[in-house]
């Protein structure tokens, strides 16, 4: 890993920030801990640019009000979101608010790096930017009905078992179309299912001609 | 003809025809015998006619004189159905055939102002002066009085046995040598003997040991000292059914004085159902209390998932960085393997303690009072009472005395109080400005002990003051209103005490005061 890689590891738990700091120096990133997200955005305004490792429950301003903030003061730096169990449905706000991705306490390490590695990918080329909602359509035109509401439902950030209460089908069933719909849009994370998803909302485009690839 | 003399001039010629020496007074001694006597007593002649009736006679009548009596009297009188008997009798007595003594017969005379009444009457024949009988003596005892209260002391003799034969309560009664002389049909039912079977029988029969071998001497005690142990008092005891079940009963006893004699009345009722509705309640009780950790468990869940994941992330994060830098040559790399190690285990134990403290939080024991630091005790409540109130900005504050030191409690409930207190105070500081949770203990003359949480809160409402601790009282939009309630009874089992009152910066505080451990105790420990 190229060690110009700067990662700014915002978590008010000292034991997590300084872990993963440890952590991510010895993978050969250069790391800035950061004890709160009122702490980050105020050094992030003149700082080096970098990717974000940003935890969402902190007191005083959890994740997603810092995310909201940098985007209002134009910190232009990718996210990666750090959630507790069950808190897809934060995670799901953080995406559709533009975060790369999001990782469940505690990840494996190699999510993280894959994370940070795409997190860096727009860093460095800023000029990649969101996929086309035309392409985002066309890639979902191959879900079936059913695929699709599964896919809805988590986009709303909803639990599996909420989408199959509401779509009157079993919480296991509602595990094989989501695994259909990943294998489907090629993808191996929800989170990138769900950027595909927000990609795709942009567009007031109705899908016509459903494509097979 | 006989109709034209007047009873007394009858009777005094019927005497002077018998010639009897009989002086004047003695007469006169006979006719006032006759007007005062309470009975009636009537003279018939062989036609059935009434010759002479007395003053008791006329009254019952309803007459003044004899001349007023109504014609046909007496037969018209007698009501129908006694008038066959009484022609009988008559005709009997008349022929001058022996009667039976004591055996009067019975006939209804209806008054002139329509009343009934009820005769027993006794027939004797009257003999002239020539031995010949020619009118016969009746003497009627109104007996309607008696028959009313006869009927009267049967219908209540019948009430009674209805009484006793639909009473829910078992009753035996005892004389003073303890034998059974009436047995009630719940008392059959309840014990399993027939009265027919159990009477004459000792009542020890219902008593299990040793009460059964004591009884006899209690009573003679009684008897002798007059010193009452259950009379009046009543007792939980045990009795003993005929199938040899022994069972729970609450026995009350009454005493009755007849004459001399003393009977003894018990009422006995089976509680073999209260008991059993007793354990079944005091079960759903604790299962309540167990119910209710588990609730405040659920709203801790979700946060508690979060803290348990931050130990398991820390450690995740060094093991991967070991296990790299093994990959990579351990040489060189010593001292951050150690540290990447060393903070793996002490992240594991943080894990491991919470799990713990969660772990004896909702386990359902028995009450297990202990010795237990009352530092310590504060301290594990806010592991689990303080979850996600830092994160909520709360800001909290302990302020523990060093010379409280130790008391007597039950860990896990006395940490459920707590923990409660504390939910209920984060969640008051909601929507407050200003955020403050402070816990102090303290120590309280009568070597007791203060256990103050204050918050900032929004404070209770005045209309809910005093209903507070009660069972259900709640302002919550989701809650049973079962926590203080049980905070409460725990602390009362505890023979502590818990109270409110509004904190003078704004919000409440909640005072939980326990005793201190005794020293010896300490010792033990």
């Amino acid at each position: 890993m190229s060690s110009d890689h700067l990662v700014y590891v915002v978590d008010d738990d000292d034991a997590v920030r300084r872990s993963a700091a440890f952590m991510l120096r010895h993978a050969g990133f250069q790391v800035r801990p950061v004890e709160s997200g009122v702490a980050f955005l105020k050094l992030a305004k003149n700082a080096e640019r970098g990717c974000v490792l940003l935890d969402v429950r902190m007191p005083e301003m959890d994740g997603l009000e810092v995310q909201q903030e940098m985007l209002k003061q134009g910190i232009d730096m990718p996210i990666v979101i750090l959630t507790g169990h069950g808190d897809v449905e934060i995670a799901v706000q953080a995406m559709r608010a533009g975060a790369i991705n999001f990782l469940e306490k505690p990840y494996e390490k190699e999510a993280l790096l894959a994370a940070m590695e795409e997190a860096f990918e727009r860093l460095d080329n800023s000029n990649v930017k969101e996929m086309a909602s035309a392409e985002a359509n066309v890639r979902l035109a191959c879900l079936t009905g059913r695929e699709r509401d599964v896919l809805d439902g988590l986009m709303t950030g909803y639990p599996n078992k909420t989408i199959a209460y509401d779509l009157g089908i079993s919480p296991r069933t509602v595990e094989i179309y989501r695994a259909n719909m990943m294998e489907k849009l090629r993808v191996r994370s929800l989170a990138e299912a769900l950027r595909i998803g927000f990609a795709a909302e942009t567009s007031d485009i109705p899908v016509t001609k459903p494509v097979q690839r | 003809m006989f109709h034209a003399i007047r009873p007394v001039h009858f009777i005094r010629t019927f005497l002077d025809d018998q010639k009897l020496t009989m002086d004047a007074n003695r007469q006169d001694y006979l006719e006032a015998v006759l007007a005062t006597l309470p009975e009636c007593v009537a003279i018939v002649d062989r036609n059935f006619q009434l010759i002479d009736l007395n003053k008791a006679g006329l009254k019952m009548i309803g007459v003044e004189h004899f001349d007023d009596l109504p014609e046909g009297a007496p037969i018209s009188l007698i009501s129908q159905p006694y008038r066959d008997a009484y022609r009988d009798a008559l005709k009997t007595a008349l022929s001058g055939a022996k009667q039976e003594k004591n055996k009067p017969f019975r006939i209804e005379i209806t008054a002139v102002d329509g009343t009934h009444h009820l005769m027993d009457c006794c027939l004797a024949p009257l003999a002239d002066k020539n031995s010949e009988i020619n009118a016969a003596v009746v003497t009627c005892r109104d007996v309607s009085e008696w028959q009313d209260a006869l009927e009267a002391a049967e219908q209540s003799s019948s009430i009674l046995q209805t009484i006793l034969a639909a009473v829910p309560d078992a009753m035996v009664v005892i004389d003073e040598h303890g034998l059974i002389t009436s047995f009630s049909t719940a008392a059959e039912k309840l014990f399993g003997y027939r009265e027919a079977e159990i009477l004459g029988q000792n009542v020890s029969i219902l008593m299990p040991s040793p009460h059964k071998e004591a009884h006899d001497g209690y009573l003679e005690r009684y008897l002798r000292t007059g010193e009452k142990h259950i009379i009046g008092i009543g007792r939980k005891v045990e009795g003993c059914k005929k199938d040899g079940t022994i069972f729970p009963i609450k026995l009350d006893v009454g005493e009755a004085k007849i004459g001399d004699r003393c009977l003894f009345t018990g009422f006995i009722v089976d509680l073999t159902e209260q008991q059993r509705t007793a354990a079944e309640l005091q079960s759903l009780q604790g299962d309540l209390m167990h119910a209710s950790r588990l609730s405040a468990v659920g709203s801790l869940a979700s946060a508690l998932a979060h803290e348990i994941n931050q130990p398991l992330t820390a450690i995740a994060n060094y093991l991967s960085a070991a296990r790299d830098m093994m990959d990579q040559g351990v040489e060189g790399n010593e001292a951050h393997l150690h540290e990447a190690l060393r903070e793996s285990v002490s992240e594991s134990l943080r894990a491991g303690n919470i799990v713990r403290r969660l772990r004896e939080f909702v386990a359902k024991g028995e009450i297990n009072r202990q010795i237990l630091s009352i530092a310590q005790l504060v301290e594990d409540a806010m592991t689990l009472g303080l979850v996600g109130a830092y994160d909520k900005g709360i800001v909290c504050t302990t302020n523990i005395n060093p010379d409280t030191n130790h008391v007597f409690a039950d860990r896990v409930q006395i940490q459920q109080v707590m923990v409660n207190l504390m939910r209920n105070a984060i969640e008051a500081m909601e929507f407050s400005a200003e955020k403050k949770l402070e816990i102090s203990v303290q120590s309280i003359p009568d070597k007791r002990v203060e256990i103050a949480i204050s918050d900032t809160g929004s404070g209770i409402d005045p209309e809910m003051a005093d209903q507070l601790f009660h069972p259900f009282a709640t302002t919550k939009g989701s809650g049973m209103g079962l926590g203080l309630s049980i905070c409460r009874t725990i602390i009362e089992a505890h023979e502590g005490t818990i109270n409110a009152e509004p904190n003078p910066l704004g919000g409440t505080i909640f005072r939980i005061i326990l005793l201190k451990a005794a020293e010896e105790k300490l010792d033990v420990e």
